[in-house]
């Protein structure tokens, strides 16, 4: 092993270096390097002068470089050489141009939502595309929403409330933006019915990492579309998207409490298999209190649900699933602990979701606000790990069960949260070498596997121990993962295969020469 | 009516607990206007957390309006505002000896001491109104005996803003006529949760809560109407204000200048500097921003300043809250 980093091989762009630090997998799979090594900034100076003369500014101050030193995962770090906020297509395309020209990576961030340092720029520029976050155009109509590629989807939620419109569907995350989301997904309660984000562009403009401004879709430069839809960033960088909208509606919401994992997947899925609900999702406590929660956007909707479905499901309601935890507990007074644990966090998270100013009439307004404000208050934390696995309908119970054993293993309290994709059958070109599993049909699902870090700081190895686990599980399904870049790129090959990955890596070449453009996130 | 209440009651948390969720970001009026992360809390604390000193974010410390709206969207619970406050008295305001020169020439001039049990502090805005005051105080002086104080503590609200520290000679010329009120109206939302450190036996209200909660306003508002609340006090005292806003929405109907997670976006963004007349106000986006798709008819301010700032941008009328009541 080698002892200081001037003993690393160096590698080429495209190819990934044995991994010095973290663990094999339980499998016995070799690891591969996890942290890309620091571009050693060749030609900056030469780059940074055709940038001024240019007339883009690039921010040096460590302050300004600061900022960007990690993303939401908290366990990568490293600096860019200088910041570029994006102000327009044509100042990107002017970046980009250069970074061919001089070879210098750029690192393209939105909300920085990522936990694999997949928007970290360990070296080179950090494009922060949070300065195009303009909504460009409503069409209420059509149905459209025209905006720049930087907006977070809270801020587009803002704009379109004003015309009684909302997005289709968007991560349960206020500070995630459109360009970021596009690239990975993007998944929301409503995915069942709706898609994923992804699903929902009509249109985009790209910067191609040559610096070429293309308007792409399914009927023009469809090639381009296809890649960089689900393409983590890899063909080019989003600096608008047209997406469908649709009128606001407020939720009319209800819970089922389990206590199997099994039976509230089954039930999930038995929904979604007939499109029972509008939205559905499964939100747990360890595997102790498993909460499935489904949604509509109407009266009609819940009718329809409780009279032909809500009888199906096997879930409890409240009281009755207090009784259940009762029994449970006091034939197994050990775990009294565990009880405790279930009470405290129930009398947390309860009031967050029914917080009367979100709550007209018994219905949920705005629930993305109510969802992220949880997410991030009882989630969140500096350093967050979010492993997940992506499955067919009929291999999802065991991923699920199978990571759930990873986590009981590794930490005392975490938290799961499931939920389907509907496929479009004719979105196909889209999702390959993405997050959707190549045999999934109809519906992919997919679980996020969450440790509570309880106050605790765990190392990088521990963790990265905790994540290889269960994404073992994903290579021995034939799945697929929402976060397959960065620290995790090594599942890659495994999991896509080599025909798959080496074509996408010669599209890689063939469109970034210089392999500037998100540079080790997946090549 | 409970009054103010400081919610964030835990040990003291800094810039280095920020887990950079970013949701300080989405109600930051600065971030809107730049578009630019080094104008934000979450910038802010995110180059600190990396090697930046205060210095180095001279420029974004200044520029805060101090509207709060980060507080009470931050998850870890930090007091954002205070910590941009305590940042700012590592810098050096150009115009500190002028800030500090008010306050020594304030506690030259004691104010006499408050007779009545409520004492309203108009602030200077609304002595520049003498109309308008003698309505409030009417309005306000119908639910008991009302006496405006003479001393409103303008001159350590701007000091506060520029991370000064009050001298406690100036603070006790201001705090002590005040000690017999068991309640206190303050028009200046800045200095609501200082007034609860500074008077912890009395009640501390802001006018906006106080005029909206009088009947006689309440019944004049219209559900056309866009009701503008003062958002230093809200975010200050959110967790009870929100509700007492959330009963009026249900009551009368009226739009309000909230946002989806309920913070109420600052019609105007005026830095310190701009407060100091040192440099143009420059509000227009925002106070359009405010109207941007909104059908109403009427604009109902709490502040003054917003007053001004509507009528600049819209033909709509304005009216401030206390106009809104039945001829006294
Ligand atoms: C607490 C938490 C909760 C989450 N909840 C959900 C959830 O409910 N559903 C869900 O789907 N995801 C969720 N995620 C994951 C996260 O929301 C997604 O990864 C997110 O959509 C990414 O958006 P972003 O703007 O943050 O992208 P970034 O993290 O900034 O970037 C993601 C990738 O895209 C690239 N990129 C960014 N912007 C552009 C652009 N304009 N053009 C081209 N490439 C670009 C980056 O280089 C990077 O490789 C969650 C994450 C966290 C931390």
């Amino acid at each position: 092993m080698p002892t200081n980093t001037s003993e690393l091989a160096l590698t080429e762009p495209g190819t990934v270096g044995p991994c010095h630090v973290g663990s094999d997998a339980l499998q016995g799979i070799k690891r591969q390097q996890t942290n890309p090594t620091r571009w050693n900034g060749q030609g900056w100076t030469e780059f940074a002068a055709a940038l001024r003369d240019n007339g883009i500014e690039l921010r040096v101050a460590k302050a300004a470089r600061g900022i960007f030193a990690t993303d939401a995962g908290g366990t990568a770090y490293g600096l860019p050489h200088g910041v570029v906020i994006a102000r327009s297509a044509a100042q990107v395309a002017g970046l980009l141009k250069a970074a061919q020209q001089f070879r210098v990576p750029v690192t393209v961030r939105g909300g920085g939502l990522t936990t694999e340092g997949e928007s970290v720029a360990f070296g080179g520029v950090l494009l922060d595309m949070t300065g195009m976050s303009r909504v460009l155009q409503v069409d209420s109509d059509a149905l459209t929403v025209r905006t720049e590629g930087g907006i977070f989807w809270h801020s587009l939620a803002e704009e379109l409330r004003r015309c009684g419109m909302d997005y289709l569907s968007a991560p349960l995350n206020m500070t995630a933006s459109v360009g970021g989301t596009l690239g990975v997904g993007g998944i929301d309660v409503n995915s069942p019915r709706l898609g994923c984000s992804a699903d929902q562009a009509i249109s985009l403009q790209v910067v191609t990492p040559t610096g070429d401004i293309v308007e792409c879709s399914d009927t023009q430069h469809a090639e381009l579309f296809q890649r960089v839809i689900l393409g983590y960033g890899q063909f080019g960088v989003i600096t608008e998207a047209t997406l469908k909208i649709r009128r606001y509606t407020p939720l009319r919401m209800h819970y089922f409490y389990y206590d199997s994992l099994r039976t509230a997947v089954e039930d999930m899925q038995l929904l979604n298999r007939n499109d029972a609900s509008d939205y559905s999702g499964i939100l747990t406590i360890m595997d102790c209190a498993v909460n499935l929660l489904v949604a509509f956007d109407s009266d009609e909707r819940e009718a329809a649900f409780r009279a032909n479905w809500q009888r199906h499901l096997r879930g409890y309601g409240e009281s009755g699933f207090a009784l259940c935890m009762l029994r449970r507990y006091a034939l197994r007074p050990w775990k009294l602990p565990e009880a405790w644990f279930l009470l405290q966090r129930k009398r947390e998270l309860f009031p967050e979701f029914r917080r009367p100013e979100y709550m007209r009439d018994g219905l949920m307004h705005d629930r993305a606000v109510v969802f992220s404000r949880a997410v991030w208050k009882f989630w969140g934390s500096k350093q967050m790990v979010i492993p997940d696995l992506a499955t067919s309908a009929e291999k999802f119970v065991e991923a699920v069960e199978r990571g759930n054993a990873v986590c009981r293993k590794y930490f005392q309290h975490y938290t799961l949260y499931c939920v389907g994709i509907k496929l479009r059958p004719e979105h196909r070109p889209h999702y390959e070498m993405s997050c959707i599993p190549p045999d999934a049909e109809g519906w992919a699902y997919g679980c996020e596997f969450e440790p509570m870090m309880d106050e605790r700081v765990y190392s990088r190895d521990y963790l990265q121990s905790f994540k290889n686990a269960i994404y073992d599980i994903g290579v021995d399904l034939g799945g697929s993962y929402y976060r397959f870049g960065g620290m995790m790129k090594g599942y890659i090959r495994r999991v896509f295969g080599d025909e798959v990955v080496d074509r996408h890596l010669a599209m890689k070449r063939a469109t970034d020469p210089a392999m500037i453009l998100n540079r080790d996130v997946i090549f | 009516m409970e009054n103010y209440k400081k919610s964030v009651q835990t040990a003291p948390k800094s810039h280095s607990d920020c887990s950079g969720c970013g949701l300080c970001m989405l109600v930051c009026p600065m971030w809107r206007r730049n578009r630019d992360l080094q104008h934000s809390p979450h910038g802010c604390a995110k180059a600190l957390q990396h090697g930046a000193a205060p210095d180095d974010l001279a420029e974004a410390l200044w520029n805060c309006t101090l509207c709060r709206a980060c507080d009470p969207v931050c998850p870890e619970q930090l007091d954002i505002s205070g910590m941009i406050l305590k940042l700012r008295g590592q810098l050096a305001h150009p115009q500190t000896t002028v800030l500090q020169g008010r306050m020594v020439a304030q506690t030259k001039r004691p104010a006499s001491a408050c007779q009545e049990k409520t004492a309203l502090l108009a602030g200077e805005a609304l002595r520049a109104h003498p109309a308008l005051l003698k309505r409030i105080t009417a309005l306000l002086g119908e639910s008991g005996v009302l006496a405006v104080a003479h001393d409103d503590g303008a001159d350590i609200s701007l000091a506060l803003e520029a991370g000064l520290a009050i001298p406690p000679a100036r603070l006790a010329a201001m705090i002590e006529p005040l000690r017999r009120a068991d309640k206190v109206i303050v028009a200046d939302g800045l200095l609501l949760p200082y007034l609860a450190q500074w008077l912890p036996a009395a009640q501390i209200f802001s006018l906006g809560e106080t005029l909206s909660s009088l009947e006689s306003i309440r019944r004049n508002l219209r559900s056309t109407d866009l009701y503008v609340i003062e958002p230093r006090a809200y975010h200050a005292d959110y967790v009870r204000l929100v509700k007492h806003y959330d009963r009026l929405r249900k009551e009368c109907g009226c739009d309000f200048n909230l946002d989806l997670q309920r913070i109420a976006i600052p019609a105007t963004v005026r830095s310190l500097p701009q407060r100091l007349g040192l440099v143009a106000s420059n509000d227009e986006d925002q106070t359009r921003w405010v109207l941007h798709g909104r059908r109403i008819t009427r604009i109902v301010v709490e502040s003054l300043e917003d007053r001004a700032a509507f009528e600049k941008v819209c033909a709509i009328s304005v009216v401030h809250l206390a106009e809104l009541a039945d001829d006294l």
